[in-house]
């Protein structure tokens, strides 16, 4: 397959993942079986008296109870809701991240927009620390996936495609560490699999 | 979903100690699947690019969450695999594999309402049932993932030691 029609299958494939990506965004919303932010945000009414599964930012810590902020595709909170019947040895903080099952409830005689007596409540981050120790490792586990891929593989820029470092079969000397024994034992394998 | 190490740590255990038993699975594919792994995570491109906007300039509704699912992974594999100089059908089956084994230990991960996520997208938006092992900051997944690859990089040099001493 040359260039220029590896590069007319790219496009292709291009346009169908952007088409999944529309098709998941135009359906996800109603195929969810729980209220979005969105949906909270246009109508919270709708959901009030159900059992939903609700995901929020953690902004107070009370006792036995914590306020949590449900956020829309923007970002902007589309709930203020009062959590309660929370275990008080969870070592959540403020920033926290939590998912939250139960029954939604109004709660008039308070600023917030609702409460829920939580029936599981699900610490995903305790604290923005966990959040940051998830971006730090998964950073960390690209850079490896990468440095691990660039070490069999090499990018030849001018046809824009990825070949093996070590074409040839050749017999390792011995001499190098076991990267390179391993590259040797690989060779001999991946020569078999040319030759079949 | 777990982060994204723990992601890598075991799809390298986990090609690595199929390649021993399979012939055509030589070690440069070992790094194929482990980047087959990241592909998912992906959808985190969303975070820098915001779909608000993307859906402003589209017009439509629009989520790079598609990619976190059977159907996007399919999708994108095939993007990756055109990338390869030859053998693209086997790049392209090692890299849904390593995107499966992905998807397969998020599916492991904890909801609330006691359901994985909906990742067979869009072949059904059904929610299997979830043992619900872990949360995705649960250092103890990496600790986990961690010994197991170590172990595996560890026979695996063995291994290679002794195949180089035997006649």
């Amino acid at each position: 397959m040359d260039r220029r029609r590896r590069l007319a299958v790219g496009f292709i494939l291009s346009l169908a993942l952007l088409g999944l990506c529309v098709h998941y965004g135009a359906t996800s919303d109603e195929s969810w079986p729980h209220p979005t932010g969105d949906q909270l945000a246009e109508n919270q009414d709708e959901y009030v008296g159900e059992r939903v599964l609700l995901f929020g930012d953690v902004q107070t810590i009370g006792d036995g109870t914590i306020t949590i902020h449900v956020t829309d595709d923007d970002g902007d909170v589309a709930a203020e809701l009062e959590v309660r019947n929370v275990e008080p040895d969870n070592d959540l903080d403020p920033g926290g991240f939590v998912q939250v099952y139960g029954v939604l409830e109004t709660e008039s005689t308070t600023s917030l927009d609702g409460y829920m007596d939580a029936e599981e409540l699900v610490v995903v981050n305790q604290s923005p620390d966990a959040t940051l120790y998830k971006h730090v490792v998964s950073a960390i586990g690209g850079l490896l996936a990468a440095g691990f891929f660039l070490r069999h593989w090499r990018i030849d820029y001018r046809q824009l495609r990825f070949e093996p470092r070590d074409e040839t079969p050749s017999r390792s000397s011995g001499s190098g560490d076991n990267g390179d024994s391993n590259s040797g034992a690989t060779n001999e394998r991946e020569g078999v699999n040319t030759r079949g | 979903m777990a982060e994204l190490l723990s992601h890598v740590l075991f799809a390298y255990a986990l090609f690595t100690v199929a390649s021993w038993r399979l012939e055509w699975l030589s070690k440069r594919w070992v790094p194929v699947a482990v980047v087959g792994a990241i592909l998912p995570d992906l959808n985190r491109i969303g975070l820098l690019l915001g779909e608000p906007t993307i859906e402003a300039a589209l017009g439509v509704p629009f989520s790079f969450d598609a990619i976190h699912t059977f159907g996007g992974v399919l999708v994108l594999s095939g993007i990756g695999a055109i990338a390869f100089d030859r053998r693209r059908l086997l790049a392209y089956g090692i890299l849904v594999a390593g995107a499966l084994s992905h998807l397969l230990v998020d599916a492991l991960k904890l909801y609330a309402d006691g359901s994985a996520a909906a990742w067979l997208y869009p072949v059904t938006w059904y929610r299997h049932p979830s043992p619900n092992l872990y949360v995705s900051s649960d250092s103890g997944v990496l600790a986990v993932a961690g010994v197991l690859a170590l172990s595996v990089w560890l026979i695996d040099r063995y291994r290679v030691d002794t195949t180089k001493q035997s006649p």
